[in-house]
């Protein structure tokens, strides 16, 4: 996991307020020109690690290694990092074009390269004609950019970004994420991002890391995180999914509290107390008679059309309730009333296992 | 502001068209309390402008005719020159140094974290909660024992008017830069340090230029305190340097002519003009 030859290298990143961590052992390595988003619920420590990044937010404990050199003791004004805030952060009372070439007066550039380093990216944000307006005359999209462009004029070592959607119309709001992605990519520039928006990460990162009470839960591509979740906080929060409690009494046989018996599609040496992660989507529908033999049966309790597919919450005999996704128009769909008992089954790679330590169980080969 | 307050009371009127009763009722009181506010303020002005040109060397009512000859006499007032020069003076290097102290203590209430802030602030704002008057008077009985002890002359001059009015305009700085810099967003000067301005930069560059709006309405407000200040100045004054309200409030003792009306006519003009000229640069409506 830990490539010594890691651009950006995150090490035991720890931020304590009194006795609580609200950042905790955070270890992260990114590689030059990779974009990391940050994602989690609010809370969970993601904003708190960038500003560790960015340098606004003094670490406790851990070293941010760029390029090999320790960052974590410099004030934020040599970091040379770039930052897009949640609020835009322009200053009110400079022009567009100078608030875009602030940082490059900073840097004492010459005026030439000043210039054209303005000229560069105001074009890449296609503000050309904005230059000489204040920020209170644009529109939250162009102020976006405008931030964008402030933050990409400096080259930055790594370009940090807070949220830098939420602030924009939903409609807006693709397009810009496909912008920013595409700028980022055209200037190979190493970008860490923070949302809470599980969509906007999902279309924006290379890889993900998933965040929770000032933990990484897990760090992986959209994929990783989505088929195989490290514990029962990343199967619910990536794509949702059914998390039933139960007991493994059998190699594949998995028994509700209530009594209804699971039959589990892989094999497995653990017994005991377990809980089961099923994504609504990937969990099928049959009559009770089909020929395949079910892995349970169940009560349709509510069905709801929601264009797409149908929306099944089942109950099991007993207690404990399972919610499926059918996709409409698919061949031999057909809609069930509430109160008809189904037979459900799912294949062995949509089910995921975790123990009562919260850590996931694999099956057995085959 | 009469123009807002004329669309308040037309937009009341077409209400009263298509509005059911309850609202209407609460619509003209509301519309009758703003006609009373502003009958409070602007009746005395205006009443004090109308004696302005009464004919009669004494005000009587009704007048015996009207004339502006008032104003050309403006000079004859006594000590109208010095006292006015005296409080523009002491005025204006009170603001200016109540700005030198009050700017950089509010930047350091709000965005620093140091002990005894909490002590600081309540020091610098506490000359509001005494009165006047209790002020003044201590401040001569200092003065006084300091006068006796060390025989240098203190009372009466103006750099110690400048110092006593330093205590009351301060803490109007303080409150309105404290104000201003409360709502800032903190993320904009974050922003410049992360484009690579180190603090002293960030306070030159952002901070001070994004307060420009407070700073001059603390400005305005200290200015303000100052000139029209007579109960401490009252104790500070010797007889050969007084201050411009109380040149009125001695004049007015012996005699009530329309020549102290025109007097604070002048007056009030030239502070509306201050305002007035002010309002170009920042928005009176947005800082106060």
């Amino acid at each position: 996991m830990m490539s010594q030859d890691a651009y950006l290298r995150i090490e035991g990143l720890t931020k304590a307020y009194g006795a609580t961590n609200a950042v905790q052992d955070v270890n992260l390595s990114v590689n030059q020109g990779e974009m990391i988003v940050l994602l989690g619920p609010s809370g969970c420590g993601k904003t708190t690690t960038l500003r560790l990044v960015a340098g606004f937010v003094e670490a406790t404990r851990g070293r941010i290694l760029v390029e090999g050199a320790d960052y974590a003791a410099l004030p934020p004004y040599r970091r040379e990092m770039g930052m897009v805030f949640q609020s835009y952060a322009l200053f009110p009372h400079l022009t567009v074009a100078q608030n875009i070439t602030f940082g490059l007066r900073m840097r004492k550039l010459p005026k030439a390269e000043i210039a054209r380093r303005l000229d560069e990216v105001l074009e890449m944000v296609k503000l050309v004609p904005m230059a000489e307006r204040y920020p209170r005359q644009l529109s939250g999209g162009q102020q976006q950019r405008v931030a964008l462009a402030r933050a990409l004029a400096v080259r930055p070592k790594v370009l940090l970004l807070d949220e830098p959607l939420s602030n924009l119309d939903a409609n807006l709001r693709q397009s810009v994420a496909r912008e920013i992605r595409q700028l980022q990519k055209a200037a190979g520039l190493t970008a860490l991002m923070v949302t809470h928006d599980q969509d906007e990460a999902m279309t924006m990162a290379d890889r993900l890391v998933l965040m929770s009470e000032g933990k990484v839960q897990q760090i992986g591509s959209q994929e990783e995180l989505y088929e195989q979740p490290l514990n029962p906080f990343v199967a619910r929060f990536i794509g949702h999914s059914n998390l039933v409690a139960g007991e493994l009494v059998d190699a594949d046989t998995f028994r509700l509290p209530g009594g209804a018996v699971l039959k589990l599609a892989g094999r497995y040496t653990q017994r005991g107390p377990h809980t089961l992660a099923l994504r609504p989507e990937r969990v099928r529908l049959h009559q009770p008679t089909d020929d395949a033999p079910p892995r349970a049966t169940a009560r349709v309790e509510d069905a709801t059309y929601v264009g797409g597919h149908v929306d099944y919450l089942l109950g099991f005999a007993g207690g404990g309730s399972l919610a499926l996704h059918e996709p409409t128009g698919a061949a031999g769909a057909a809609r069930r009333a509430t109160g008809e008992t189904v037979a459900i089954t799912w294949d062995g790679l949509s089910e995921r296992l975790f123990g009562s330590d919260e850590a996931a169980v694999a099956a057995q080969a085959a | 502001m009469l123009k807002g307050i004329g669309d308040l009371a037309e937009g009341s009127g077409s209400a009263a068209i298509r509005g059911n009763g309850a609202q209407l009722s609460a619509r003209l009181l509301v519309g009758a309390l703003m006609l009373v506010a502003i009958a409070l303020m602007t009746v005395p002005l205006l009443m004090t402008a109308y004696m302005s040109v009464f004919a009669d060397g004494v005000v009587t009512f009704p007048p015996s005719g009207y004339t502006l000859s008032w104003y050309g006499k403006l000079a004859e007032f006594p000590k109208f020159g010095q006292a006015l020069g005296t409080s523009l003076k002491v005025a204006a290097a009170a603001t200016l140094l109540s700005l030198l102290i009050g700017v950089p203590a509010s930047i350091a209430l709000v965005r620093l974290n140091f002990v005894g802030r909490g002590f600081l602030n309540v020091l610098l704002l506490s000359p509001l909660t005494v009165p006047g008057v209790v002020i003044g008077l201590g401040l001569y009985v200092l003065l006084v024992e300091v006068e006796i002890r060390s025989e240098f002359p203190l009372t009466g001059s103006d750099g110690v008017l400048i110092l006593a009015h330093l205590l009351i305009t301060t803490p109007w700085v303080v409150r309105l830069c404290v104000a201003n810099l409360m709502q800032l967003d903190r993320s904009i000067e974050e922003a410049a340090a992360n484009l690579g301005a180190p603090p002293g930069r960030v306070l030159w560059s952002v901070t001070l230029p994004m307060m420009r709006q407070g700073i001059v309405a603390a400005a305005l407000f200290a200015f303000i305190v100052s000139f029209e200040n007579i109960e401490m100045t009252l104790f500070l004054i010797s007889p050969g340097t007084i201050t411009f309200p109380i040149s009125v409030l001695q004049y007015l003792e012996y005699r009530f002519d329309p020549l102290v009306a025109s007097v604070v006519v002048v007056q009030t003009a030239v502070i509306a003009l201050l305002l007035l000229a002010i309002d170009r640069y920042v928005k009176l409506s947005k800082v106060v």
